[in-house]
């Protein structure tokens, strides 16, 4: 169990400046998400966590303690790594054991613990392998046991899922959920995929460039963005975002359309649309719909839409967001919201 | 509906069955040919069935007969094929087998046979004389025995200081740095210079008189010059540290090149693991070096059993038999005296002996200490 806190964290390598005063508090015993695109410094940062690509300037204080300068073996945290980092001369015993053995945990204490983490990661009858002889999703299985079998007040993960397979990774994906439930440890996970993202977390921390875009629960960040990257990173497909007169934007999450016969009464986004590509999904359909120049995407379960329909499009206005020309979201109530809807309108 | 799509599977159907109408179409065929009239859909029909008679009967029968001879004839195609290739790949590799054939087995098997005759180069199989000559190299003459001490000396220094110092260099390189990159290439250098060369240069360095670098450094801190390669007990430690600078480059190079090879995440999961860096080197980086620093080991060990050209350049096997080695004991006994080819052998096949020996020790003992990734 620990809150761990991130000061002004900046990093830089040869100079170039990777993460720029970065502020954080990941708060204790939840399951915090960072995601962003590739080469936004969200392994970075996990790396500064874990003290092995050292901060270039800023703090990290964890249970109000500054481990800035603590080595990486003393800050009592464990990493599960992206390619999984398994020594691969150790038998699984070995692997799992190593940390133990550093730590001058008594022997039968080892055996305790090893049969205990073996057991919860399904590797008891594996403990005398040679890692080289077991699949992805077993090595896998290793590193978490390596990192379980610490007993750590924090956890990192650094893409662990992303070298397994799609059925392995959702079955590992509610596994780890359920690892969490269990140890009620602090999680800090790192990925680029925004669905395990929103599965997963108790708080994602949205980062782009190196900053922080903004953090939430998932529920927060998908229906309450701050910003058009967040509304557009988050959701498949993400947020619609059509510009307006004088710069402004409006957005629409692409379940919130409705598709009418006739022009609607006392919606302010309404526009005539057609449909030009229809993919069916299952229980619903994404379409890709033209809306005179602009194209947005549709999420429906209506199954008479099919391409080439012409409809009216439109959605009710407590869908709508709006954003500034940077792309900052304008929270307005009241007359200057339904100014804002009847440009909207227009637009 | 079409009475032709209708008709023309049955048609086909009948025809393994009547295979005497060959001659009756054969016929026929040119009749219908002459017809080209108008004709009712029946004709047509019956024309079209001819034809088709004409065009699959005869291959249908071909086929039926000639069934059992072709499989036998791809049989004896695909055995000339296999043949053929055979002869070509032999073909390929014969002139690497003449070599070695002629060049190291006819040799090898040669030496063995002379080790047990008396001769010189001109006439070497004078006189039989049986084990004399093993004798006479282990119980008579005692400058064998030297040999063989002085080469064992050489080898286990040398493997010792080239493994541990290129092991080193190797984990000092490793760090992307500037200098390390100009070390690299200023490492591997003396390596490409002929030992020959580098041996006189040393001669030079180690020189007792004013001009040799060693004593004029020495001098500086009014040092008394030392005696480097005249000296019996300084000569053959002299000749282990060219040697070893020499090759250095070389092996750091090997071991570089599998260091940089370990995922920096396995350093950063030990870290995380508390090891320190000692544990952390025996315990992870030096296992996974195993298999190149095996490979090294018995480079390492057959080179050193065969050190001549440094040897007989630098000290010429003196002062006394301070420094003389096998190959040269070999050398000094083949061509430098009379009447002790024999000798000569005898020895060369206890050297022989002796790396098939170390060779298997290193395999049965070390191997299953080496980890393969």
């Amino acid at each position: 169990m620990a809150r761990i806190e991130l000061r002004h964290i900046t990093k830089e390598f040869g100079g170039v400046g990777v993460i720029r005063d970065l502020n954080l508090v990941i708060p204790d015993g939840k399951f915090t998400v960072l995601v962003g695109p590739s080469g936004c410094g969200k392994t970075t940062l996990l790396r500064v966590i874990a003290g092995i690509g050292p901060a270039t300037s800023g703090q990290v204080v964890m249970n109000g303690q500054d481990i800035t300068d603590v080595g990486p073996g003393k800050r009592d945290i464990a990493m599960v790594f992206q390619n999984y980092a398994i020594y691969p001369t150790m038998s699984v015993r070995d692997n799992i054991e190593f940390g133990l053995k550093n730590k001058k945990v008594p022997k039968e204490e080892r055996q305790r613990r090893i049969d205990e983490v073996s057991r919860m990661t399904g590797l008891t009858g594996l403990l005398d392998r040679k890692p080289s002889t077991l699949s992805g999703g077993q090595r896998q299985r290793i590193a978490l046991a390596r990192a379980m079998v610490k007993n750590p007040q924090v956890f990192l993960m650094d893409e662990p899922l992303s070298n397994l397979d799609a059925k392995l990774r959702n079955s590992m994906r509610s596994e780890l959920i359920e690892m969490h439930r269990r140890l009620k440890a602090t999680f800090v996970y790192v990925t680029h995929d925004q669905v395990e993202a929103m599965a997963m977390a108790d708080m994602i921390v949205l980062i782009n460039k190196g900053q922080i875009v903004q953090k939430g629960t998932p529920r927060q960040l998908y229906s309450d963005p701050d910003h058009v990257f967040t509304a557009q990173f988050l959701g498949t497909p993400p947020m619609n975002i059509l510009p307006c007169e004088d710069g402004t934007q409006v957005g629409f999450r692409p379940e919130k359309a409705i598709f009418t016969e006739t022009r609607p009464k006392g919606r302010a986004f309404c526009r005539p649309a057609e449909i030009v590509t229809c993919e069916m999904l299952g229980s619903e359909s994404v379409c890709k719909v033209k809306l005179g120049l602009q194209t947005v995407m549709i999420k429906s379960a209506d199954e008479t839409l099919e391409p080439g329909r012409r409809l009216w499009l439109s959605t009710e206005d407590d869908s709508l967001l709006f954003f500034d020309a940077a792309g900052n979201r304008i929270r307005a109530e009241g007359e200057e919201r339904e100014k804002l809807c009847r440009k909207a309108a227009e637009g | 509906m079409n009475p032709m799509t209708e008709e023309s599977p049955a048609v086909t159907g009948r025809k393994p069955a009547e295979s005497g109408s060959i001659p009756e179409t054969a016929e026929d065929s040119p009749v219908t040919e002459k017809g080209t009239g108008p004709v009712s859909w029946r004709e047509r029909e019956l024309q079209a069935e001819k034809e088709l008679e004409e065009e699959t009967e005869p291959d249908l029968a071909a086929w039926d007969l000639e069934r059992p001879a072709s499989a036998a004839a791809r049989k004896a195609g695909r055995r000339r094929r296999k043949v053929s290739g055979w002869i070509v790949s032999w073909l390929m590799i014969l002139p690497a087998i003449a070599f070695l054939l002629i060049f190291t087995i006819y040799p090898m098997a040669n030496i063995f046979r002379l080790s047990l005759y008396r001769g010189n180069a001109l006439n070497p199989t004078k006189q039989f004389v049986s084990l004399d000559n093993f004798r006479e190299i282990f119980l008579i003459k005692t400058d064998f025995l030297v040999a063989l001490k002085n080469t064992a000396y050489y080898t286990v220094m040398v493997i010792s200081f080239l493994i541990a110092l290129s092991l080193l260099f190797a984990l000092w390189l490793r760090a992307d740095r500037k200098i390390n990159q100009v070390s690299q290439v200023l490492l591997f250098t003396p390596y490409l210079i002929a030992t020959i060369s580098c041996a006189f240069i040393w001669s030079w360095l180690y020189n007792k008189n004013d001009y040799g670098l060693f004593n004029t450094v020495l001098g500086w801190f009014h040092l008394g010059p030392v005696n480097w390669l005249n000296d019996s007990g300084m000569a053959m430690n002299c000749i282990i540290v060219m040697n070893v600078w020499k090759n250095i480059g070389y092996y750091a190079l090997i071991i570089l090149a599998s260091l940089k090879s370990i995922p920096a995440e396995i350093d950063e999961a030990a870290l995380l693991d508390q090891a320190g860096p000692l544990r952390k080197f025996f315990r992870i980086t030096l296992p996974l070096l195993s298999p190149q620093l095996f490979f090294i080991l018995i480079t390492i060990t057959t080179g050193s059993f065969k050190v001549f050209d440094s040897v007989r350049i630098m000290t010429n096997g003196g002062p006394g038999d301070a420094t003389r080695v096998i190959s040269m004991y070999i050398y000094d006994y083949a061509f430098q005296r009379n009447n002790t080819l024999g000798v000569a052998s005898a020895a060369g096949v206890v050297l022989v002996g002796i790396l098939v020996v170390v060779t298997i020790f290193y395999f049965r003992c070390l191997e299953k200490r080496v980890h393969y990734r």
